[in-house]
């Protein structure tokens, strides 16, 4: 039978595979070996996949062609508005709003993705010593991840939300004056992105930890059998050997933060005074709240064209690494 | 490592080695005093980081302002069941999401299995797509979705919403799918080939029946996700008796922002399912493979 022998030439560029499958495989010779497979392996590929390519362009596709008209419209929810060119895009551009929003963006995103690292990478190296009780911590170190974000945003709210609230209260008790986490702009700023942290550093512990465990324990007895301390052997041997990894986990939550929308809105509303607006909290507001279809779309639109080229180029970045 | 040294130590008749059995035990006791530093100090930075998470549990089992009840109490939670939608509202997240895990999982199951195994041109490129697609802001689509939604009346519609769920975990289930599946030798598949059996049927008989644990996974991605989604349910969800949990839960704390313990009573009844899908199933989860995944390819 003609299909068999194209599934055992399929079989054979696939060989060699590792278990895990992450990095080092043999590209060029699977993409060289690709005219051996028959059309039927092909068109069973194809069908298995159809019922994927139809959510992307349901999903995905479609509602972005459907943005760029109504980013270049002037129109609300119900109706599509005249076409005002790129009218949109030059007052979303010249707004001051628009441009502070960006700005919280980006530095939500910065703190988020290195706060959350860092807090993860701690704790997955303390998880990976023996400790007793560990695999119990493991487990509850990550319900900040598992919990709702309504359910702890509305926990958040309740420790620190008024004068009298229990972190406030605590503060003043210390003699520390009463903080407002929330009416005051620059500590509602920290505030959201302390919380981000809380909720986002469990990922980080995993993806760090599934990284520490593929590590061979062995070249540590090695390193300090040549003197190398804990920290040299922490930054010389540790983080380059989770290096792609960390990477990988860097992008992830680089999207997750940007991307971000409960977080922000469900603790703060983006306020006091838009401190906490980021880019998705004014495109949301635009649209649902101010009813400014067009404006909100155009700001999506502007998120969505950044965030194509960013991760084009970082998917081309995690590839190349993996080949090495 | 010392802690293996001290694994057992009066086990055994040791007694014609004294010296290297003293030395062992001081190696113990060093090893012994680090692991109870460690465990304290992993103690305390767990009960800091569950702070807001006990706050939580503690407030809605205490009895509420003028309640007759001493000590703990379940009446917030029945009371909650009682003066608002929540089992409705429980009963509608559940619906979206387990229809969600299950729909999710047979789209990504075989794209994953594409994404695994194929090596054209044409499959690299629809995972650059999905890699992509994944990294978009919901809120681009959300706002042309509720248009065309809003024609096809599913809008407001518990089916609505499982669509776009389903739309939106898609990517990254596929990635897990697509790692698990990277770790079933191909050998296993080819046997079958020889015995005459198709791709297909490879791949559903033998690929499949071997990745329990990554389906698992996957699903609980699936769950979290769904289960957790805020953005997409207060834009398409607009009566009462349609709400999902966390809608619900935020339009009573937005209406009854002082009771507190009727707030956290349904907080808790929301969080109660992911933690209990988590606390049975957390083995099979693995974050690890979307690296991994994304890597490989």
């Amino acid at each position: 039978m003609s299909s068999t022998t194209a599934q055992s030439g399929l079989a054979r560029a696939r060989r060699g595979l590792a278990p895990g499958g992450s990095g080092g495989r043999p590209r060029n010779e699977d993409l060289n070996r690709k005219s051996k497979l028959s059309g039927q392996t092909t068109r069973t590929f194809f069908w298995l996949l159809l019922p994927s390519i139809v959510l992307v362009i349901l999903i995905n596709g479609y509602p972005l062609i459907y943005a760029a008209v109504q980013a270049t419209h002037d129109g609300s929810l119900i109706d599509t508005g005249n076409f005002v060119g790129l009218d949109n895009f030059t007052s979303v551009l010249t707004s001051p709003a628009f441009w502070k929003a960006a700005q919280f963006t980006l530095l939500f995103t910065i703190v988020g993705v290195f706060g959350s690292w860092g807090v993860g990478l701690g704790l997955a190296l303390l998880l990976r010593t023996k400790i007793p009780a560990g695999g119990a911590f493991k487990v509850l170190l990550l319900l900040p991840w598992v919990v709702p974000i309504v359910v702890s945003s509305t926990a958040w709210n309740w420790l620190v939300a008024t004068p009298d609230s229990l972190i406030p209260s605590i503060f003043r008790n210390l003699g520390l004056g009463t903080p407002l986490f929330l009416a005051d702009p620059h500590l509602a700023a920290v505030m959201v992105m302390v919380f981000k942290v809380w909720v986002s550093f469990p990922f980080m512990m995993m993806m760090t930890s599934a990284a520490l465990a593929s590590v061979d324990t062995t070249v540590y007895e090695a390193a300090s059998m040549d003197g190398a301390t804990k920290w040299q052997q922490f930054t010389q041997i540790t983080l380059p050997m989770i290096a792609r990894s960390t990477y990988i986990s860097w992008i992830l939550m680089t999207i997750f933060c940007v991307n971000d929308f409960p977080t922000i809105y469900l603790l703060t509303g983006g306020g006091p005074v838009d401190a906490t607006t980021s880019l998705v909290v004014l495109a949301y507001r635009s649209v649902f709240q101010d009813f400014q279809t067009g404006h909100g779309v155009a700001i999506a639109f502007l998120m969505t064209l950044t965030l194509v080229i960013v991760s084009v180029f970082l998917y081309r970045q995690i590839r190349k690494s993996s080949v090495e | 490592m010392s802690a293996v040294l001290h694994a057992h130590p009066e086990s055994g008749p040791s007694l014609g080695v004294a010296d290297s059995g003293k030395s062992r035990r001081v190696l113990s006791e060093a090893g012994m005093r680090g692991r109870w530093w460690r465990f304290v100090l992993i103690l305390a930075i767990t009960a800091i980081v569950l702070v807001p998470i006990m706050v939580t549990v503690i407030l809605a089992l205490t009895p509420g302002p003028g309640s007759t009840a001493t000590g703990l109490t379940l009446e917030n939670i029945t009371g909650v069941f009682s003066k608002t939608l929540a089992a409705t509202w429980l009963g509608n997240s559940l619906i979206t999401t387990l229809s969600t895990v299950v729909v999710s999982v047979a789209v990504a199951a075989p794209a994953g299995y594409v994404l695994s195994r194929g090596r054209s041109k044409a499959v690299s490129g629809y995972s650059l797509l999905l890699f992509v697609m994944q990294s978009l802001p919901i809120i681009t689509s959300v706002v042309p979705l509720f248009i065309l939604f809003a024609n096809m009346g599913l809008v407001d519609n518990l089916l609505g919403l499982t669509i776009i769920y389903v739309g939106s975990t898609m990517t990254v289930a596929t990635w897990m799918m697509a790692a698990y599946f990277d770790s079933i030798p191909i050998s296993l598949e080819e046997a079958s080939w020889i015995d005459g059996c198709s791709v297909f049927g490879s791949f559903t008989k033998v690929v499949l029946r071997n990745s329990l644990p990554g389906i698992l996974s996957t699903a609980i991605f699936a769950f979290l996700l769904a289960w957790n989604d805020y953005l997409v349910a207060i834009v398409f969800l607009r009566s009462d008796e349609i709400f999902t949990l966390p809608v619900g839960v935020q339009s009573f704390f937005q209406q009854n922002l002082t009771d507190w313990s009727g707030v956290m009573a349904l907080a808790v009844v929301m969080m109660l399912p992911p933690i209990i899908v988590f606390a049975t199933l957390n083995r099979y989860f693995s974050v690890g493979g979307i690296g991994g995944s994304l890597a490989g390819r």
